[in-house]
């Protein structure tokens, strides 16, 4: 009995994950588009609808093969979050899209140099009270 | 490949990405756990904060890295299905142009 129950509520479940997943695709597509025919006006060329779909559904599937690629890598790393040297590092095959993705890569760093100063801020506040202390001990 | 991927305001969208992140981590580790757990395994979570119950996540850099990793992607489709259409003289990109430019493609990604 408990077995049926289970089984019945873990269908309804796959049935909404596919609903969901649709629901992705659909909004996967649309930015597809919108990419495409950018990329395709930047060329001079015209995009017929049937080829963007399909090439909307090629990187669907690649976007979920490179999530359980990074899923894998920051598991090896003994991490649970993915971050972005697992990312560049789906992308080691090939050289000149691992260098495009480390330059993008420095340049969401840049973006973000205030954490980094904070943090080496405080670190110095720290060293300085360690010092004082260590010299009350000493005297 | 692009010149100035920061200049691009299309791309995918990193909370679309992210998404699509969650729902295979999650098909996965239903998988993963379908034989030991039971049903009522989602109120148990709480209790149970077991390490092997938490899902992957992924930061927002990585997420948007991903982003742009999709973009260059779809990109590249388009450009290089373009030159061969273009040495073909035509003006319009069809599924024959696609086809020819597929399997480099999807080997160099």
């Amino acid at each position: 009995m408990e077995d049926l129950d289970g089984g019945m509520a873990s269908e309804v479940e796959r049935e909404e994950e596919e609903e969901v997943t649709d629901l992705l695709r659909d909004r996967f597509r649309l930015c597809t588009i919108s990419i495409a025919e950018a990329e395709a006006k930047q060329c001079g060329m015209e995009v017929s609808q049937p080829i963007i779909s399909c090439i909307s559904d090629l990187a669907f599937k690649f976007a979920e093969q490179l999530a359980k690629d990074l899923e894998l890598f920051a598991q090896h790393a003994g991490r649970k979050s993915v971050n972005m040297e697992d990312v560049i590092l789906s992308a080691h095959r090939n050289d000149h899209l691992a260098a495009s993705l480390r330059s993008f890569c420095n340049d969401l760093k840049a973006k973000e140099p205030t954490l980094e100063r904070k943090r080496k801020k405080k670190s110095r506040r720290e060293d300085r009270v360690a010092r004082d202390l260590l010299r009350t001990a000493g005297t | 490949m692009s010149e100035h991927p920061m200049e691009k305001e299309n791309t995918f969208d990193p909370d679309l990405v992210h998404e699509i992140f969650k729902l295979v981590w999650k098909r996965k580790s239903a998988e993963r756990g379908k034989n030991e757990l039971s049903e009522n395994m989602e109120n148990e979570v709480e209790a149970s904060s077991s390490r092997r119950s938490r899902p992957t996540f992924a930061n927002a850099n990585a997420l948007k890295l991903s982003s742009e990793l999709l973009r260059v992607f779809v990109a590249e489709a388009i450009q290089r299905a373009a030159t061969i259409a273009e040495a073909e003289g035509s003006i319009k990109i069809e599924a024959t142009h696609l086809e020819r430019i597929l399997p480099q493609l999807l080997l160099d990604f």
